[in-house]
């Protein structure tokens, strides 16, 4: 069956870039020209282009994957055309806090930066439809919720204007917030302040518990059987306890002692008869 | 990297002052020689970098496995090491 296959030299240069990124195939230098990227797109993707498509399936999946692409291109912008103190803040975006970024160190962060775009468009690809599901004016009225769609609107081109400002606000009221590559976050749900006008009255404390509070939370997980398991033990030691002083002075035993007198007193009884039946007798 | 080198205790334990580079862990006289052609000649000059990275192990391997070729236990090392002398002396 016929294949649609589009032609490759009307892409543009950033398309191409994301075509490569995603067949993972190493990019020519960042300032080379349209042409070069147009060479090794066609020598490492556009062969297996024709090979590759058989199915009607596989070339929706395809097709679907390309427009998600063609979506992040407004956010793979050209890494090497960023000034510094942009590329500073893109990285700070992603959570990783750069040093100065001199002409040493420029290249490692541009390439850290781009690990984590890609990092994280991989992911955000797959909560794409969760994204679509917060509408704006439901953002605006629970402040608490924020984080998920807040932190996926990186990526997300559909997102309005009003949202960035509300991710303001959010990066304002939580500002210690990493984000997650995976771009969900778990938070509790706290009071909302701050939303539908009101201030901000403080900066919500951090999170994250620490590594100590971890520790004992687990060790107070595990408290609470071992307590269960010593008050059982005692019991049981206390039983064996009681039972072994019961057999070694049965006398002492209250117990003991209204058994014997019970023993007893038919005995005496029975003392007491036989001299009588003797008398009888003689 | 429980256990660490001679060379990694010799320099860990006193001030670095004018080292050549190879007196760093993990830097031979290879790696050594690609980095002096480089600029980064003594050891305080690839310190410098490594702060400039915010002491980041992981950026500063990177760097060093790019910059002089070195493999990933020679850059961990090299990595290790100048920590741990900022630990003790910065």
């Amino acid at each position: 069956m016929p294949v649609f296959v589009e032609n490759p030299a009307q892409f543009s240069k950033q398309r191409l870039k994301s075509e490569l990124i995603s067949h993972s195939v190493d990019l020519p230098p960042a300032d080379s020209a349209k042409q070069l990227y147009l060479e090794v797109y066609m020598k490492h993707v556009g062969n297996k282009n024709s090979a590759d498509f058989s199915s009607d399936e596989e070339e929706q999946v395809q097709d679907g994957n390309e427009e998600e692409e063609r979506g992040e291109d407004s956010d793979m912008v050209d890494l090497s055309s960023l000034t510094d103190d942009q590329l500073k803040c893109k990285l700070l975006q992603y959570g990783v806090k750069a040093g100065p970024i001199v002409a040493s160190t420029r290249a490692l962060y541009e390439r850290k930066l781009h690990r984590m775009m890609t990092q994280h468009s991989k992911h955000s690809v797959n909560n794409k439809d969760d994204a679509g599901k917060y509408s704006d004016s439901e953002e605006e009225e629970s402040g608490s919720e924020q984080l998920g769609p807040e932190s996926v609107s990186h990526t997300d081109p559909s997102v309005t204007p009003s949202t960035e400002a509300v991710t303001d606000v959010l990066m304002e009221m939580f500002p210690d917030t990493a984000l997650t590559p995976t771009g969900i976050t778990a938070t509790k749900r706290r009071s909302i302040k701050g939303a539908a006008g009101r201030p901000v009255q403080f900066k919500y404390p951090e999170t994250p518990l620490s590594p100590a509070t971890l520790e004992r939370r687990e060790i107070q997980q595990r408290l609470v059987p071992l307590w269960v398991q010593i008050a059982v033990f005692l019991l049981v030691a206390a039983l064996l306890y009681f039972i072994y002083i019961s057999m070694e002075e049965p006398l002492e035993n209250p117990f003991g002692a209204l058994l014997n007198g019970l023993s007893q007193e038919p005995s005496s009884d029975d003392l007491a008869l036989v001299p009588n039946s003797q008398d009888t007798h003689t | 990297m429980s256990t660490t080198s001679q060379k990694h205790r010799d320099f860990v334990a006193e001030p670095m002052g004018d080292k050549p580079v190879t007196a760093l862990s993990g830097i031979g006289d290879v790696l050594g020689k690609k980095l002096e052609e480089q600029g980064f000649d003594k050891a305080f000059v690839v310190l410098g970098q490594f702060l400039l990275l915010r002491k980041d192990c992981e950026l500063f391997s990177e760097w060093l496995k790019d910059t002089s070729g070195a493999n990933s236990r020679q850059a961990a090392s090299c990595s290790q090491c100048l920590a741990e002398w900022c630990n003790n002396f910065l």
